[in-house]
């Protein structure tokens, strides 16, 4: 993006009403057109919202990042430059380059890395916060020669890349990526001495355009998508396994080598919770010995459901999002031949449908990468390694209630089902976010929060806010609901309020109002409930509760809660936060 | 008007958001309160950037105004008419 491009979207007019994303970039240079590229690249990726960038003092990092907390910005973007380690790394400053100084700069930069690493933590426990290791070039000040790295050099590093080390490990703080922004700014045209001498802005405006880019990006943190529907001849192995029989089929370096690299890229997804179905023309039979193999580097566990059969794809895609409970706008389907993925994509236009490049070794590369980007999340959940454990239980008992035919109640009352109520706690609770922004049919009212307003909630001491999980023989569930609200007089008002779709039909959402009427003692609780197009099972749940059509505004009286509420078996622990 | 005029005026206008393109030909440093330092600063970046030009620093306080900027781009070593 050019400059001028970004001005102009920046000054781009937006609604009175629009609502603010505020953040603040802290930096020890003038931060001028980063601010500029950053505040454009957010206007990008949130076109409704106002965007305000708030920055820091020149030369006085620590002091911004202590500002930044201090603020009313709800995000932080953090960007360290070798002079903020030592101002005798950036050439500003004439502070001396003889070799007697340099193991003094090394262990002043490290010294102030260990304070940055203190004030970073910090400022991560308040708000979300990005940050971004230096990207300039080190300044020619080692006695070596430019193509030898110097042992101070190499220490300089290794104090950065330990300092970005301990700090990934922190829930609040995501670290900009170097080998990402190494490929789009190349490193020797990144820096601007001129500018840096004239006006303390040290980025050639390319780097600063791409750093605005990623940065954004980080902030943004948009939700990863839950599923991957892969086909599997020629795409998960090489060959026609109904042809070619379940040993013709390959995946080794003598053929099919990217075949393989793909099966072990889907089983790292399926590892980290993202949901994997199979979409393919074939016996099932004949699939299930192929999966028999013990060189397959993707196990049968990795994957449910299995839709082998012959009609048309789109039909198996429609059984798997049926048995995900999950809508196409979350899926990815892979395939090899452009005509299935042109039939999927025209019945689900929302779905991401992709042609599995076989034999093109960059394009299948550029894929694992691109799938990577559409599933990765910045920190994995307890309930990511539970996740499809889960789904294959509840289609378990599921299958259990229909072939027994017992009643819901006999069916739930063996269950031993467990649900523990939580405080949801202001850090460390990611899967509580990643609930209500992802819940689409049991969701009182869509509302989708970003991560400044979710911390400015979790850290209301006036807020219930309550997290929900769930376990019972079949195995656990995991964190599977949460509720928002706060107590006003004899009534809970109700903000916010989702249950998983793999909770349906165990009577949880029952339970939490029982639980909110007992342990809150109100008499009443007022929902800020609004239909959307997608929470039909929330409007029938209403719908059956109140023995009248759900609309808005809804309340409920304990009494009528009393009257319609139905067996419940559950075993219940925790106390919640009030 | 010429192409290069246009691009220049699209420039000051992405720091002048609010002046109409009538009233871009004639600001100068001297005439607008909003020429301030940090506009300056952002109008030859954003000029240098657009026209691919490295401006020299010494020569930057001359460019104080449209017809600055105007007359500057049209020296033939910028390839300016």
């Amino acid at each position: 993006m050019k400059l001028v491009e970004a001005l102009e979207l920046c000054r781009r007019p937006v609604e009175d009403a629009a609502p603010e994303f505020r953040i603040f970039l802290a930096c020890g240079f003038t931060p001028l057109h980063l601010a500029t590229f950053l505040s454009a690249a957010l206007r990008v990726a949130l076109p409704e919202s106002r965007v305000v960038v708030e920055t820091g003092l020149f030369g006085d990092l620590i002091g911004s990042i202590d500002r930044a907390g201090l603020s009313s910005a709800g995000s932080a973007v953090v960007v360290i430059e070798w002079g903020d380690l030592d101002p005798r790394l950036a050439i500003r400053t004439l502070g001396g380059w003889k070799p007697a100084a340099l193991s003094d700069i090394v262990d002043s930069a490290t010294e102030a890395g260990a304070r940055l690493d203190k004030t970073l933590i910090k400022l991560s426990r308040r708000m979300p916060t990005v940050l971004c290791m230096p990207t300039l070039p080190l300044p020619p000040l080692f006695a070596t020669r430019p193509a030898q790295a110097s042992s101070f050099e190499l220490n300089l590093r290794r104090a950065v890349a330990s300092l970005a080390a301990s700090l990934s490990e922190c829930e609040g703080l995501r670290i900009a990526n170097t080998q990402l922004l190494n490929e789009a700014s190349p490193e020797g045209e990144r820096y601007d001495v001129k500018s840096d001498v004239v006006t303390g802005f040290p980025y050639a405006l390319p780097h600063a355009s791409v750093m605005g880019d990623q940065l954004a990006g980080l902030i943004h943190n948009r939700q990863p998508k839950k599923g991957l529907i892969t086909d599997l001849d020629d795409t998960l192995w090489a060959g026609i396994v109904g042809e070619d029989g379940v040993d013709g089929v390959s995946w080794s370096l003598d053929r099919g080598h990217m075949h393989g690299l793909y099966q072990q890229f889907v089983a790292s997804l399926a590892g980290a919770g993202v949901l994997v179905g199979v979409a393919s023309k074939n016996e099932a039979a004949v699939v299930k010995r192929a999966f028999d193999r013990s060189d397959l580097l993707l196990s049968r566990n990795d994957i449910f459901p299995f839709e082998t059969q012959w009609s048309r794809k789109s039909e198996s895609v429609e059984r798997i999002l049926k048995t995900w409970n999950v809508g196409a706008d979350s899926v990815v389907f892979v395939d090899d031949s452009p005509m299935e993925v042109a039939e999927v994509k025209a019945a689900f236009p929302q779905m991401e449908c992709i042609v599995f490049p076989k034999k093109d070794y960059p394009g299948i590369w550029n894929l694992l990468r691109h799938l990577r980007d559409v599933f990765g999340k910045p920190f994995l959940t307890d309930e990511d390694a539970i996740r499809l454990h889960s789904l294959r239980a509840t289609g378990a008992s599921q299958g259990v209630l229909e072939s027994a035919g017992r009643s819901s109640d006999d069916f739930l009352q063996a269950s031993e089902a467990c649900v523990i109520f939580e405080p949801i706690q202001p850090a460390g609770d990611a899967r509580a976010f990643e609930l209500v922004n992802k819940t689409n049919q049991f969701n009182l009212n869509g509302k989708r929060f970003n991560e400044a307003e979710w911390q400015s909630i979790v850290r209301d001491p006036a807020a219930v806010r309550l997290s929900v999980s769930y376990k019972d023989k079949y195995g656990p569930l995991g964190k599977i609901a949460v509720v928002l609200g706060r107590i006003l007089g004899p009534t809970f008002q109700v903000n916010a309020w989702v249950l998983s779709c793999r909770a349906f039909s165990r009577r949880i959402e029952h339970l939490c109002l029982k639980y909110l009427f007992e342990t809150l003692g109100v008499d009443e609780i007022e929902f800020d409930y609004q239909v959307t197009a997608r929470n039909g099972p929330l409007q029938q749940f209403f719908t059956e509760l109140l023995g009248r059509p759900a609309v808005p505004p809804i309340a409920l009286s304990r009494e009528q809660f009393t009257a319609h509420v139905p067996e419940l078996f559950h075993r219940v622990e925790g106390t919640i936060h009030v | 008007m010429c192409e290069q005029e246009n691009r220049l005026v699209r420039c000051f206008a992405s720091v002048f958001p609010w002046l109409k393109p009538e009233e871009i030909r004639n600001i100068s440093a001297e005439s607008a309160e909003s020429w301030d330092s940090l506009s300056a600063v952002t109008l030859s970046a954003v000029v240098q950037d657009e026209f691919g030009l490295d401006i020299d620093p010494e020569i930057l306080p001359n460019l104080d105004s449209f017809e600055a900027f105007r007359t500057y781009l049209r020296q033939p070593n910028l390839g300016g008419e």
